[in-house]
């Protein structure tokens, strides 16, 4: 018996979704007479209707044996070489979603990973840091410039205008409180304790950790993609050295410098509030804030910030040189650079929060 | 049976202040398997780039399956563009999904069929370009660079083009994968009827597989046809081009 084939059999072709039904019977031969037109997917597709139809798919599963008869020559070769590799196309392909005990098991491993990856990467910088203190003539003072360029100087704009913007909300939501007991020259008191030992610190912390931890991340690992890292090794030169120690370095300064400044701007947004609501002129407000702020609650802040600076420019190195040779893992590498940095700046925090009211600092 | 597929008409195109093409003008006929060589910077890869429709050029016409790519409307451009297949020179996988579902997206986005059949059409094509089975799943950071070829030619494929842009389809390649990759893309033209447009450097390309080459120099088509009528052309760049075979065809013969 013979099925013939008519039609359009293509791929655009919006039939393709219901095929007709398998032809009832046995049948041995297959009569192109009747075909317009013919690709490859519409050749699998002729294939698999006329494949016997209760069998299961497997993977052995092989084209229909038949005879091609009457065909164009042009058809007959696409049939040809579709019937050919016919079997591939017969395994399982839909996908098994994962156990959540797999997700689990990833997810543990995934994390142990980046802790044993974050030590070994510390562990390499130090040994790279002890060869740079022997050879100081292989430190890289020009990029330290560009670096401190672009995280400190291009950041001033935006760190000062986000803390003076927190000292005048801070101010004024506690000057309404403040108003109702009379207390307002506490007001002072305030904004600037929570200006310099937290809130600028974290914030900034958290600011570079998004602006700069990323840009790091992202740069060293289209650096890893474009390979121009395994270039650097190659020409006899320490990747740490020109590209990891330049960074850490520049964090080192501009964090600090960033806090300071932070801090200056918090509490000038705080006195913008005072005169405002609070009637406390600039003067009343200073001679408050000599009384009040003493050298201590400063040094607490702006010494966070080179903890902060450390781990998140350790974070960022680590990961961007972690990068996998695709874009798809820049992406990730640079999202998770990120989360770590803001979790690690906020536990560094906390941490620190217990240590100084344990030492009664 | 013969038609035009591409229809180019004294195009012009200028670069950062350089002239790049000073009318060009070609034409390729259905079934052809064309090669467009040229030094560097001639504006070969620009004018593939305009010829499918990614960089505009200055003035002139291009038609490509009878639709002036410049001059239709988006949607229409959309729907000519999945009449034709592009192979890029790094193959351009994307590298967030794996082999099979890099065949199988052109499919999902332009069909209706649903995903099983997709990924079942993704394994036929790339069974048809020579790669076995067990790569299907593989993430494309994950295999060699002849391979990445073949599995972005299977998805220039995916949609069954009547035409196949191929930017330097044998740059980065061993001789002996090239070679095989030669013969592939003559088979799959031979038995699928395609036309085929190739960019290339690779003499050894031109010597096994073209029908015609077009040569692209100071702006214009400096010459076409077979490599024999190429070589009675008297052009310094061509003349040296060639001479670098010269010597391996002697030793060979």
């Amino acid at each position: 018996m013979t099925v013939l084939a008519s039609g359009d059999w293509v791929v655009h072709n919006p039939d393709m979704v219901r095929p007709p039904a398998r032809p009832a019977g046995n049948f041995t031969a297959l009569d192109g007479s009747g075909l317009t037109a013919l690709d490859t997917a519409g050749a699998w597709k002729l294939l698999d209707v006329l494949r016997a139809g209760d069998e299961p798919l497997s993977a052995s599963g092989g084209a229909p044996s038949l005879e091609f008869r009457n065909f164009k020559p042009q058809h007959l070769s696409i049939l040809r070489l579709v019937a050919q590799h016919f079997a591939v196309t017969q395994a399982d392909a839909t996908r098994h979603p994962a156990s959540i005990r797999a997700v689990l098991g990833r997810g543990a491993l995934t994390f142990w990973q980046h802790v044993l990856g974050l030590l070994n990467f510390v562990g390499q910088l130090t040994f790279e840091l002890a060869t740079l203190t022997r050879h100081p003539g292989r430190y890289r003072w020009r990029e330290l410039g560009a670096q401190t360029q672009a995280i400190f100087i291009n950041a001033i704009p935006i760190s000062i205008a986000l803390i003076f913007l927190l000292g005048v909300v801070f101010a004024y939501l506690m000057g309404v409180q403040a108003q109702k007991y009379g207390a307002n020259i506490f007001v002072v008191d305030g904004v600037a304790m929570a200006i310099c030992r937290e809130l600028s610190p974290v914030i900034l912390a958290i600011l570079v950790a998004g602006r700069t931890g990323a840009a790091i991340t992202a740069q060293l690992g289209t650096m890893k993609v474009t390979e121009e890292i395994d270039a650097i090794t190659t020409l006899g030169l320490s990747p740490y050295a020109v590209l990891v120690v330049p960074r850490l370095i520049a964090l080192q300064i501009a964090l600090p410098l960033l806090v300071f400044l932070g801090d200056i701007a918090g509490v000038l947004g705080g006195m913008m509030v005072a005169e405002q609501q609070l009637d406390i002129s600039p003067a009343m407000f200073f001679d408050r804030l000599d009384n009040i702020l003493d050298m201590k609650t400063v040094l607490v802040g702006l010494g966070k910030a080179p903890v902060f600076a450390l781990f998140i420019g350790l974070i960022a190195c680590r990961m961007g040189f972690a990068v996998k040779r695709d874009a798809q893992s820049v992406g990730v590498n640079t999202t998770s650079t990120v989360v770590q940095s803001i979790v690690a700046v906020i536990v560094l925090n906390a941490i620190f929060a217990v240590i100084f009211v344990r030492l009664g600092i | 049976m013969r038609d035009t597929v591409i229809e180019i008409q004294d195009v012009n195109t200028t670069l950062g202040g350089k002239a790049i093409h000073r009318g060009v003008s070609l034409n390729v006929q259905r079934g052809e398997v064309i090669a467009l060589i040229g030094g560097s910077g001639t504006g070969k890869s620009v004018l593939l780039r305009e010829i499918i429709g990614l960089s505009p050029p200055d003035s002139g016409s291009i038609k490509v399956l009878g639709e002036a790519v410049w001059q239709i409307k988006p949607a229409r451009l959309g729907s000519l563009r999945t009449r034709f297949g592009v192979l890029f020179q790094d193959g351009a996988l994307f590298s967030s999904m794996s082999v099979e579902h890099n065949i199988a997206t052109p499919l999902r986005e332009h069909t209706q069929l649903p995903l099983s059949e997709c990924v079942r059409l993704a394994r036929l094509k790339l069974a048809l370009v020579g790669l076995p089975p067990d790569v299907a799943t593989k993430q494309p950071s994950e295999l060699s660079g002849g391979m990445r070829k073949r599995v972005a030619l299977a998805r220039a494929l995916a949609l069954d083009p009547e035409l196949l842009f191929l930017d330097e389809p044998t740059s980065g390649l061993d001789p002996i994968s090239a070679r095989a990759f030669d013969r592939l893309i003559r088979l799959l033209s031979d038995s699928l009827g395609l036309t085929v447009f190739l960019v290339t450097h690779d003499l050894d390309t031109l010597f096994s597989i073209i029908d015609r080459v077009i040569v692209l120099s100071d702006g214009r088509v400096l010459g076409e046809g077979s490599i024999d009528r190429l070589r009675g052309i008297d052009d310094p760049w061509l003349t040296e081009y060639f001479s670098t075979r010269t010597g391996r065809v002697q030793e060979e013969g």
